[in-house]
């Protein structure tokens, strides 16, 4: 059986328990003891889980490793650990990483902070407005999730190049913070803000506040775990980018980590022991990002999926 | 007189936000809207970056599509890769998920770890898999090693394992996410339905057909019409692991729009395409989401 509570469950009707009273009490104390009476579940649990992260664990352990160790034995642990992989990764000439990272941190930061107060306000503007143009709105915005990024690339590429903009970080960042990004962050804020209940907005209106003032000192901290999704989810999907950056930035203004790894590793021939020291590298902080962050970013898909 | 004081007083209050909201629909209708109008426009013309001029050509790129045989090929792949993809996908979340569905210190951290692929770039994990499939690679020296092949067997060489293999990186990649929603949706199922269903005799596999598996319904329309949409544009991952080979074999729709606009410089065929992509997303994405709604209602 499926037994779903860790916790014994709630006493039972006595009625019912005089139908089967044996079968039931073995019923509760097996609910009971569940996960001590299943180790197999556990071991499954954990023999799936480990197939599942092989990929990530042989990139952690091969980083480690000589390129001798990784071609006999790629999925041992590291037994005599190497740092050379990773001081290569570091000390390339290019600078792969170094560049890259600075370039991704630039265009995720500038992204998000703009995207956070447009997105905020455009939703607590529309939020207040009546039920059928924001109807449409939504509708129109929710395009912006659907849209293959491939579909819009030229066009935005030429309107950029009319504002002289193309190959540029601002012109990159314009992109991010007007595309699907805004569609996710104005679907995310609207959901909390409609649970806000209109007397706060009025008590606020009578004592003098304008919108400008109610949205940034009172909507804005009551958002709290709408901006905490809303920053982690597109920061992840900024630093991880790569369509935009490959075409938009273009080889002359240097690279983001992503668009950076692809040119240089998939242009010159590179032995598995750089390879893993870099993919190590530049995955490194998103998963410590996530590792941190998770609750949030567990809560804040939870969010987004039972809306 | 009183009343329009009051509503010019309350526009003065709304300007400045007003003002910041209309800078944000502004910058989504010149980058969002704007470009799919314009990708419209390009699809009637044979505009190419080599020459100045374009010239209006009618239906003429929507003929070609027709001819294109490329292309033809580029579809089949991308639906069939977001069907199985899809299916794989939902089907391992679901379980998963009931698996991991424990509150105990150890299923919390398998299911930390089970998130783990979805934060990881599409161009790290296609180098990642990359090494694993590549013939001199880690699965096939793993394989050697445990004696059950000789030769090598070319995963991405040939154009059936390259396909497998590539779906088999996009299912790795959306079973975390899929995971996650259906965990979520798990415990939102109230246990009272588990204790009366197995008073009433009923078997694991019938609570999970009966209950489970309907309970979780709302969270199977968001995580089938995401998985769908995410192959439909995927570019990073297969770009990185196959470059739509070997012979266009993984080549997706996607892949191919970027290939004829940027390589061939035929921004109006490119365009057509593009079109029809997007066409395609919406209609699989409205009609797919349409049935699995009217499947919650049916509850």
């Amino acid at each position: 059986m499926i037994a779903r509570h860790d916790a014994p469950p709630a006493v039972r009707p006595l009625s019912l328990s005089s139908e089967a009273p044996g079968r039931i009490r073995r019923r509760v104390r097996r609910a009971a003891t569940g996960a001590r009476r299943h180790p197999i579940r556990l071991t499954l649990a954990v023999l799936i889980t480990a197939l599942f992260v092989s990929p990530i664990y042989l990139t952690v352990v091969n980083a480690f490793k000589s390129e001798g160790a990784i071609e006999s034995s790629p999925a041992a642990p590291p037994l005599h650990p190497t740092l050379s992989n990773l001081s290569t990764a570091i000390n390339r000439p290019d600078q792969l990483l170094q560049l890259g990272l600075r370039n991704s941190v630039i265009t995720v930061v500038c992204s998000v902070l703009l995207l956070i107060p447009l997105g905020s306000a455009f939703s607590f503007y529309i939020s207040r407005k009546r039920t059928k143009p924001r109807a449409v709105i939504l509708a129109v915005l929710s395009a912006g999730l659907m849209v293959p990024p491939q579909v819009v690339l030229l066009p935005t590429i030429r309107i950029l190049t009319l504002l002289g903009l193309d190959h540029t970080y601002p012109g990159l960042i314009l992109a991010n913070i007007s595309g699907g990004y805004f569609s996710f962050a104005v679907f995310v804020y609207v959901g909390f803000m409609r649970a806000i209940p209109d007397e706060v907005v009025e008590a606020a209106r009578i004592d003098g506040a304008g919108s400008l003032r109610i949205w940034w000192t009172i909507i804005m901290p009551l958002v709290r775990p709408a901006t905490a999704t809303v920053t982690i989810f597109l920061s992840l999907w900024i630093w991880n980018d790569f369509l935009n950056p490959l075409f938009i930035l273009g080889p002359l203004q240097g690279q983001t980590i992503t668009t950076g790894i692809y040119l240089s590793v998939g242009q010159l021939q590179m032995n598995y022991g750089q390879l893993f020291g870099i993919m190590f590298l530049a995955g490194l902080i998103p998963v410590i990002g996530y590792l941190t962050l998770q609750k949030q970013f567990i809560a804040g898909l939870t969010a987004g999926s039972t809306k | 007189m009183q009343s329009c004081v009051r509503w010019f007083r309350s526009a003065k209050q709304d300007t400045g936000l007003g003002l910041i909201a209309g800078l944000g629909l502004l910058l989504y209708i010149v980058f969002i809207v704007a470009p799919i109008f314009m990708s419209l426009n390009s699809s009637f013309t044979d505009e190419n970056p080599l020459e100045s001029q374009s010239h209006f050509v009618g239906l003429a790129n929507y003929r070609s599509m027709l001819h294109d045989t490329e292309l033809h090929s580029t579809i089949v792949f991308t639906l069939a890769l977001a069907l199985g993809v899809t299916i794989m996908a939902n089907v391992i979340g679901v379980l998963f998920a009931v698996l991991l569905n424990r509150t105990q210190l150890h299923y919390r951290v398998l299911r930390t770890l089970a998130f783990l692929p979805q934060v990881i770039s599409g161009v790290i994990t296609g180098f990642v898999w990359k090494t694993i499939f590549t013939e001199d690679g880690i699965l096939n020296t793993l394989l050697t090693h445990l004696g059950v092949i000789h030769t090598p067997i070319q995963w991405l060489g040939t154009p059936h394992l390259a396909q497998l293999s590539v779906g088999i990186v996009v299912t790795w990649v959306l079973s975390g996410f899929t995971t996650v929603v259906y965990l979520a949706a798990l415990q939102s199922i109230p246990g009272e339905l588990y204790d009366a269903s197995s008073i009433d005799g009923a078997g694991t596999f019938q609570q999970f057909r009966m209950i489970t598996l309907r309970m979780v319904a709302p969270a199977t329309t968001i995580s089938v019409t995401i998985s769908l949409i995410t192959v439909l544009k995927l570019y990073d991952i297969i770009t990185v692991l196959t470059s739509g080979g070997p012979a266009f074999s993984t080549e997706s729709t996607a892949q191919y729009i970027v290939k004829v606009a940027f390589t061939n410089d035929q921004f109006g065929y490119a365009s057509a395409i593009a079109i029809a992509l997007l066409l395609m997303s919406a209609v699989i994405a409205l009609t797919v989401t349409g049935l699995l709604r009217r499947r919650e209602v049916d509850l």
